[in-house]
Order: structure tokens, then sequence, then C-alpha cells
């Protein structure tokens, strides 16, 4: 018990697990309580059964359902898309300073570039269709993730690498073998945040041009002040990051056992 | 003890010079190996010996064709040391073995890119060397769940399962507690008694230089020449075994390079106040 308040303690997880819970049900019940008691007009915030029944009913008469696939498959596409550029040039950028040299400073500065900003011309150049959105999500985290990467790569001990030498190894099988091996527990770790920020740009990407997905319904239930239908599609939108998130942990602690 | 086969040097040091150029403009470069001439017989087991940071780890990495000269060059069975591979195995103090690989695997890797052993034959030497340093029993633990002893042992295993003509080894117990180390030392001469690997080994343990060596090289310090090369098989006759480190011919080399480490010591003292004056 003294563990749980001492600096740096250590718990175990089935204590974690009983914390996480009592979080989670403190805040419906403060959410309850405040919206039952109509602090802040119903209208505006509806009690949690009212977002529950919303959700029922977007995804039975509505189409909800087909709206998350939508988006998730949005997501997924783009990310992957992300991730395969990403890793190679990454790796690239950390071994031969030739390629980071040339790559860095544009990486940077696009980097920089608020994608919410872009989404105006990516709709110019691509129109309203798949091609503009998965360009979005794209762009907001390609630049982010190749650094990242880079960074994991470089990050390998240079023991490691050299021990590859000396046992015969070439370039190619050094950067399999040891620096991919290396490096693959922090950039899961850093592919699982990116997925994260995924999100963000898919709304963002959704809400401004787009006739389906869980970014459109949120917006287009907003014009009606549909406000339980709204949190209905946040709500969905945070399930869906933190299943996803746990199942990465999940994998992550099952493929580096050896951590 | 090993004589030398090879008077002309199995591993030769031809007036090796090493100066690091500094990254950016105004700053002087630094002459880290000044002019050393060495020949290590095959089978020999030499220690470089030498304060920290004086070049010694430098000219051994230069052995294993991880770092260039800057002037001179560096022979091996006669052919040019022109960069690293399968002939020159290292063993690191830190980092020495890959944390995501087993025990087994990590001996194991140490053959994986010959093309001219095949798989079942792999796995008949990796387990002979992994017997060797004793430590079949931990065949399938993850290295980080093991002690740094057992580490460093399995790095050693894993060296001499690639079949190297040399072992470069750099302060590979300087992590240690006194009494694995010692244990460590007295293995690894075990094992070179069968394996009889020509052996690079930098350290600046002194005991552990006495206890393990043919031949100590002295260096000096920064930049590292040669100050003195001692030959112990003279000094201290007869095999080697943990007893030796009691005996009073042990003793007395031992105090006799301890007498020349701080000689080096003060003198480099003196030019760093020189210096700074």
């Amino acid at each position: 018990m003294r563990a749980l308040f001492a600096f740096r303690g250590q718990t175990s997880q089935r204590v974690d697990w009983a914390l996480a819970v009592v979080a989670f049900v403190g805040f419906l019940t403060l959410w309850y309580l405040i919206a039952y008691f109509e602090v802040m007009p119903r209208r505006f915030l509806p009690v949690p059964d009212a977002v529950i029944g919303a959700l029922w009913r977007m995804s039975v008469e509505g189409d909800f359902l087909s709206d998350i696939w939508v988006s998730i498959a949005r997501v997924m596409v783009a990310f992957a898309l992300s991730v395969a550029m990403a890793l190679p040039l990454g790796i690239l950028m950390s071994s031969y300073r030739i390629v980071g040299a040339l790559s860095e400073p544009i990486i940077d500065f696009i980097r920089y570039l608020p994608v919410p900003a872009l989404v105006p011309l990516l709709i110019i150049w691509l129109g309203i269709d798949e091609e503009s959105k998965i360009a979005v999500l794209w762009m907001g985290t390609f630049f982010q993730l190749v650094l990242l990467i880079a960074d994991d790569a470089k990050r390998v001990p240079r023991e490691f690498v050299e021990i590859g030498y000396t046992l015969g190894a070439r370039n190619w099988q050094i950067l399999r073998d040891i620096v991919l091996r290396g490096m693959l527990p922090s950039t899961v770790d850093n592919l699982r945040i990116t997925l994260g920020w995924c999100w963000t740009y898919l709304i963002v990407a959704e809400i401004v041009a787009a006739n389906s997905g869980i970014g459109h319904a949120i917006w287009s239930m907003r014009r009606f002040v549909k406000t339980p239908e709204v949190m209905a599609g946040i709500l969905t939108i945070g399930v869906i990051g933190l299943v996803t998130d746990q199942i990465i942990r999940f994998a992550h602690r099952r493929a580096f056992r050896y951590l | 003890m090993t004589a030398v086969t090879d008077p002309a040097g199995f591993l030769h040091f031809d007036r090796v010079s090493k100066v690091f150029e500094p990254v950016d403009r105004g700053h002087r470069a630094i002459k880290v190996i000044d002019d050393v001439s060495l020949a290590i017989g095959e089978g020999e087991f030499v220690v470089f010996l030498g304060p920290s940071g004086c070049g010694k780890t430098t000219l051994m990495r230069m052995a294993g064709g991880l770092e260039t000269a800057s002037a001179g060059r560096i022979l091996l069975g006669g052919e040019p040391v022109t960069g690293p591979d399968r002939r020159k195995g290292m063993v690191f103090q830190a980092y020495s073995s890959f944390p995501w690989l087993t025990v087994m695997q990590n001996v194991r890797f140490g053959l994986k890119y010959r093309r001219d052993v095949d798989a079942r034959e792999k796995d008949a030497i990796a387990r002979h060397y992994l017997e060797m340093v004793g430590l079949a029993d931990f065949a399938g633990f993850f290295v980080n769940r093991i002690s740094g002893g057992m580490r460093q042992r399995v790095a050693i295993a894993r060296t001499l399962a690639a079949g190297p003509d040399v072992l470069l080894m750099d302060e590979p117990f300087g992590a240690l507690d006194a009494q694995t180390r010692e244990f460590l030392q007295y293995q690894l001469l075990e094992i070179n008694r069968r394996e009889r690997k020509t052996v690079i080994f930098v350290t600046h343990d002194v005991e552990e230089a006495v206890f393990l060596a043919d031949r100590i090289v002295m260096f000096s310090a920064r930049p590292a020449s040669v100050i003195e090369e001692i030959r112990v098989v003279e000094h201290i006759p007869g095999e080697r075994a943990l007893e030796t480190k009691t005996t009073t011919s042990f003793f007395r080399l031992r105090n006799h390079v301890i007498e020349l480490m701080r000689e080096q010591a003060r003198r480099t003292e003196a030019m760093f106040a020189a210096e700074g004056a």
C-alpha cells in the first residue's frame, strides 16, 4: 500500500489495473453527476447513457459502423505507407551521411509545417477523394516517423555493428541482422505513438472534406447540435485508440521478452 | 608456455602512428600513437598495458581493421590489414553480446555468415564452445538474464566459434567484480591452452597483465609508444594456475611493473603541468 505513494515505488500489475478501473469509474461518475444536476445545460452535456443510446442509434439506424470502417481503413493505408517509406529511409539516413545530410533539412522544414495548413493545397492537388485524405495522414506521420527511426538506428551500439564486421557480415547483413533487429523494440514504441497522431490528422481531413468517416459523422451531427451523437463519435475514436495501443503494447511484450 | 614460433611476427605492427584530426578547425590534431613497431608471434598471448586513454585500445582496434593507421602498416600472416573480417575476432567490455538472442543463439551467431559450414556443423561447433566456457546449462537464456561474467564468456565463445586467427580483447573483464574477474582470467588461460590463439589483451590492471601474458607491452601516456616489453615467461616459469598469483616471482614482477607504471604516471603529470604553465 505504501508503495503506491512512494516516489518511484513499484506496484503489481493487478494494482495498476485496479487503479485504471477506479480512474475510469470516477471519471464516469463525475460526468454523470455534472450532467444529471445540469451544472451545464443538458443540451450541451448529455448524461453518459444518452451518449451510449446515440451510439446505438447511429450504428443500427445510421451507417456509423461503415464510417468507422472507412476511417480505420484510411488510417491503416496511410500509416502503412508512412512506415514502408520511413523505415528504409530512416535507417539509410543514419547509416550513410550523404542520405542524412541531403534529406534532413527538407524533412525538418516540412515537419514544422502544420498539417491542417496543407489540407487546402492537398485538396487542390488531389481532389476530395481518398487520395487527399491519405496524403494528409501521410504528411502528418511520415516526416516525424523518419526522424524517430533514424534516431533509433543511430542508437544501436557501435560495438554491435563492429561485432558483425568481425564475424564476416556485409553491410546489408549488418543492417538486417543487427541494426534493424537492435532498434526494433524502440521503433515499435515509436510506431505506436505516431499511429495515435495519425488519428488526429484523420479527423482534420474528414472534417474539411469528406462524405464518410468518423470525422464526417461528428461534423454533420454538429450541424443539428446533436451533442450525444457528437460525443459518441469522439468516444469511439478514444476507444479505438485505447484498444490499438493495448494490442501493440501486448505484442511488444510478447515479441521482446528479453527486455 | 607457448613459444614464439615465427620470429618475424605473425601479427606485425610496422612503424604505426595514428593522428586524430579535429572535427572543427582551430583545434590541434592529437597524436595518439607514435611510431610503434611490434612483432607478435603466432599463438602468443600479448597484453597491452598502459594508462587509461593512452591509445593502446586504438592500436588494438587497428589490428582488427576497425581503425586505420595514419602512418605505417599492420600485417597479419604477411598480408596487410585493410578492414575487419572473420580472421580478427573482437571481445568488447560492454555490449559484447546481442540481448535479443539467447546464449546459444549468440554463440551460433559467430558462424552465421560462414557458407563453408552446414547448419548441423554450426550447431555442433557452437555447442562445443558453449561447453568450453561452461555455459551449456544456460543455452536457452537471454543474455541479460545472466550475470556480467557469464555474458563475457558468451562473447568469448562466440568469437572463438567464428574461428579467428587472432583474438582481440578490449578490457573484457574491466566491468566485473574481483572474484569473477579472477575466475575468468583463469578460464581464459585454460581455454587458450587448448585453442592456442594469438591474443592481444588490453588492460590497465597490472595483476591481470602479469597473470595472463606471455609478454607484456607497456605503453607510455599519449601518444602511445612502447616503453618496455616484459617477457613474463622468463620471470614466471611453469604453467600458470590461480596459485601463481601468490608466488614470490609473481609478486616481484608485479611490483616491478607497478613501479614502471607509477613512473609513467609521474612523467605524465609533469608533462601536463608543463603544458599548463
